[in-house]
């Protein structure tokens, strides 16, 4: 039978998977969707200093501190994603005879990363990604599951459309999976695969040893109200010490317990033979202090200086962001933030990585990135127009973004949140180079950024990008039929990245004249919108005289 | 194809005949049936509806091209997210009307498809042929570009575009409609059947790196319509295809059975960039009818052109 914890911890890990889902699949922006990611104290503790904000949306972790000041670390053992993963693969592992041989010791190290990411976060560099549970969790499922799902769905959709067809089912028929791909994938999936190894040593290696939030919430947890108590009638079988998945029991002293350890699983009292075990606010409880095994001042003051030496190694680096773009600064070419991203140095100061604005992306263009922003940017998303364009009335990647990293932008000024310009490669254009008809980029344009002029010597009429009309989107680069990299490419040129004020203002302010192409209201029947067009300029018309 | 009619089809043909005779007020000679069928039937000044309907009846009825259990395939223009107005897709209207025709006709299954530019949500909803076409049959109209639901076919004969992969539906069709708006198309001059029928492949991008009319003739040669209906309501005769561009009102829909002389038709009734074309001047039109898949000289044609 399914334990009442087992089941909590479905239920968590199932509604934690239905958001991201949502933000899969749902096609409009819904907000509310990152929940789980602002519960987690280290990503919002560690975007706090290094971001220096801090926002109501993230009172969930200031709520689950509370929590842990009541019941201990119940987040570790009945909500985290994370947790409940992880307990899936040591069942996999099939290590059920827990083997506490590993030293206490040990269980320090988590506080050393909290205390590394920290130090990074007061110089302004957020390492939140390296270890933060939730945003290595949410990339887990929304850049390494996800796309698995989509895939499998796709094909399992092409074994039952023939039948459907056949049933008539034809919504079905012509039904069609959002494809979802993404980089790096391995990368992601190669560390949880060696967390999964972990499980060999002992179960939740993580939660015990490394994790950082554990660590926080741990503080918290030195002496919760509810908490393990174990009655007169302990007959020191050591039953529960190495039945206990967090090795929060000392072996000498079953009686006693270090809580910060604890996460509130039940075990032992489940196994007590003798019913010696109850978690409550009342009740007996041996006062000698147990050894708690905290790090020493020593190993505080390397791993701080540690973490502050990486900020500084990142932010010596040589595409590190800097407070003030100018000469020298090398921008990774071709890379294209989100529209909305703040301004760069911000953004990575704020970005958790935790994959869910790529996850959430309709069109799939949103991709994470590896070095090329050095260490500081590995996993930020960019936008990739090849694989999809960036739609530009949605902003789905700003609604689930849990720390604001992506400003969220309403209604009519979306579109004014230009995220680069596109440039001509005149030597791959169809139309430039071989004098073919097409045109395809102003045919798909949204803001109407293309203009065709005829070029002496040349029978057909060629593509010139209008700057002030482009915003970037990408439209024209994914559906460029030149092969391998397209004719036309977005840059980063141009693009709006303002901490906070209007995008059409600023827009404005550059000269942009952004508009997407007349959208009339006009009822059937009622004299359409017209536009002029150059005088005696018929494109794709041959002359008379042939 | 003469054996198609019954007694009860001949006569309300020819009720229907005479009561469009009378709309129109154009009395022609009595004269056979098979030589009162034109080569291209014109509608102008009615709703987009009744023209649609009278283009139809002009060539014989719906029952002339659809029998009772037909699986029938209308290929409109409804690949860009804006509102008929624009001109870029095919009014609803028409859709509607010869979607209902084929059902009124006993076809099994009528089908509406495109694969489309934007979104799919927003095509559907923007162009406005998923409502009107809800009523008939709210399965009906689908957009279709997984590439599950296509099939690589052989284009025999072709000079540039030797292969492609085509919507398995318009293999599975027994009738085929194109059913185009009239748009200029700064790369193919205009967008009317032929080129429509870049509409039903997997990948178009490709037609562009070849040669694009060219390549539009090879596709034709295997996407033949059996009826081509072009909704010329509204022209977009400048910034085609997918606008904004000069809309000219022009109240017209313009059916045939053979989609060259439709789309040459259509090239030579409208204003284009402001000024006159004739047919052979758009060059897919031109290599169409020199490859015998039809034919441009309108001139030599039966034109019949009802006013309503």
């Amino acid at each position: 039978m399914i334990s009442f914890r087992r089941s909590i911890q479905i239920a968590s890990l199932a509604l934690f998977c239905i958001l991201l889902g949502l933000a899969v699949y749902l096609p409009f922006s819904t907000s509310g969707l990152d929940f789980f990611l602002r519960l987690d104290p280290t990503l919002v503790a560690g975007t706090a200093l290094s971001a220096r904000v801090a926002f109501l949306s993230f009172l969930p972790a200031v709520f689950l501190i509370l929590i842990t000041l009541t019941a201990g670390r119940i987040f570790c053992g009945y909500i985290c994603p994370m947790g409940t993963t992880l307990d899936g693969s040591d069942a996999l592992a099939r290590n059920r005879r827990v083997k506490n041989s590993l030293p206490e010791s040990l269980g320090r190290v988590k506080y050393l990363v909290l205390i590394f990411i920290f130090f990074a976060g007061l110089l302004g560099v957020s390492l939140v990604f390296v270890a933060s549970p939730l945003s290595l969790i949410t990339r887990f499922y929304g850049l390494v599951v996800s796309p698995m799902v989509s895939l499998v769905l796709g094909r399992s959709l092409e074994v039952i459309q023939p039948m459907a067809d056949q049933l008539d089912l034809r919504t079905l028929t012509y039904a069609q999976v959002h494809s979802i791909r993404f980089t790096t994938q391995f990368f992601i999936l190669g560390f949880f695969v060696a967390l999964a190894f972990t499980a060999l040593w002992s179960p939740r290696f993580w939660c015990r040893y490394l994790c950082p939030s554990g660590a926080l919430l741990a503080l918290f947890s030195i002496k919760p109200w509810i908490r393990r108590r174990v009655s007169d009638d302990c007959t020191h079988c050591g039953a529960c010490v190495t039945s206990c998945p967090m090795n929060a029991i000392p072996r000498d002293h079953p009686r006693q317990t270090r809580h910060q350890e604890c996460i509130t699983c039940l075990t032992c009292q489940q196994v007590c033979p003798v019913e010696a075990v109850r978690f409550s606010a009342h009740g007996h409880e041996v006062r000698r202090e147990t050894h708690q095994f905290s790090p020493t001042r020593r190993q505080l003051i390397l791993s701080g200086f540690g973490g502050a030496a990486t900020a500084m190694v990142s932010l010596a680096g040589l595409s590190a962001p800097m407070a003030k773009s100018g000469e020298g600064l090398v921008a990774p070419p071709g890379l294209i933030r989100p529209p909305g991203a703040l301004p760069e140095k911000d953004f990575l100061s704020r970005c958790v990585r935790c994959g869910e604005c790529m996850a959430a992306c309709p069109t799939n263009t949103l991709q994470p990135i590896w070095f090329n922003q050095g260490f500081m940017g590995i996993f930020s998303p960019a936008v990739i127009p090849r694989r999809g364009y960036c739609d530009p009335r949605c902003h789905q990647c700003a609604e689930v973004c849990p720390t604001r990293a992506i400003n969220r932008i309403t209604g009519a000024e979306r579109i004014w949140a230009k995220i680069g310009t596109a440039v001509i490669h005149r030597q791959k254009c169809l139309a430039w180079e071989q004098q073919k008809p097409c045109m395809v980029c102003d045919e798909v344009c949204p803001y109407d950024a293309i203009q065709f002029k005829k070029q002496p010597g040349n029978p057909v009429a060629v593509p010139h990008v209008i700057e002030n009309d482009c915003a970037g989107c990408g439209y024209c680069e994914h559906y460029c039929p030149v092969q391998n990299q397209a004719a036309i490419v977005v840059t980063a040129m141009g693009e709006i990245r303002i901490k906070q004020g209007n995008y059409e203002a600023e827009g404005r302010s550059r000269g942009l004249t952004l508009t997407l192409k007349p959208k009339s209201k006009t009822p059937y029947g009622q004299m359409p919108t017209t536009v002029d067009t150059p005088e005696g300029f018929a494109p794709g018309f041959d002359e008379l005289s042939k | 194809m003469n054996s198609f009619m019954n007694r009860r089809d001949f006569l309300t043909y020819q009720l229907k005949g005479l009561l469009w005779i009378g709309v129109s007020g154009i009395v022609w000679p009595a004269r056979g049936l098979a030589a009162d069928i034109p080569d291209i039937a014109v509608a102008t000044g009615g709703t987009p509806e009744a023209e649609t309907r009278a283009v139809i009846e002009m060539l014989g009825g719906i029952g002339a091209f659809v029998k009772n259990g037909d699986r029938v395939l209308i290929k409109p223009n409804m690949s860009f997210a804006v509102p008929p107005e624009r001109a870029s897709n095919t009014h609803p209207k028409v859709v509607s009307t010869l979607a209902a025709l084929c059902k009124e006709a006993g076809a099994s299954r009528v089908m509406i498809l495109d694969n489309p530019l934007a979104s799919e949500e927003r095509c559907l909803e923007a162009s406005g042929i998923y409502d009107a076409c809800k009523p008939i049959d709210e399965q009906m109209v689908q957009m279709v570009n997984n590439s599950a639901l296509f099939q690589e076919i052989d284009i025999p004969g072709a000079v540039t575009l030797k292969k492609t992969d085509v919507m398995k539906d318009v293999l599975k069709a027994d009738v085929f409609i194109a059913a185009p708006v009239a748009k200029s198309h700064s790369g193919a001059g205009v967008s009317l059947s032929m080129k429509g029928m870049m509409g039903l492949i997997y990948n178009r991008r490709i037609m562009h790196m070849l040669d694009l009319h060219t390549a539009i003739v090879d596709l034709a040669s295997v996407l033949k319509p059996d009826l081509t209906v072009i909704d010329a309501t509204r022209v977009l005769s400048t910034g085609g295809p997918g606008g904004p561009g000069k809309v000219l009102k022009k109240d017209t829909v313009i059916a045939s059975r053979d989609m060259v002389a439709a789309d040459a038709y259509a090239v030579s009734a409208f204003e284009w960039y402001g000024k006159r074309f004739k047919p052979r001047q758009v060059r897919h039109i031109r290599e169409a009818h020199e490859r015998k898949l039809g034919r441009m000289d309108v001139e030599n044609l039966a034109v019949q052109t009802v006013r309503m």
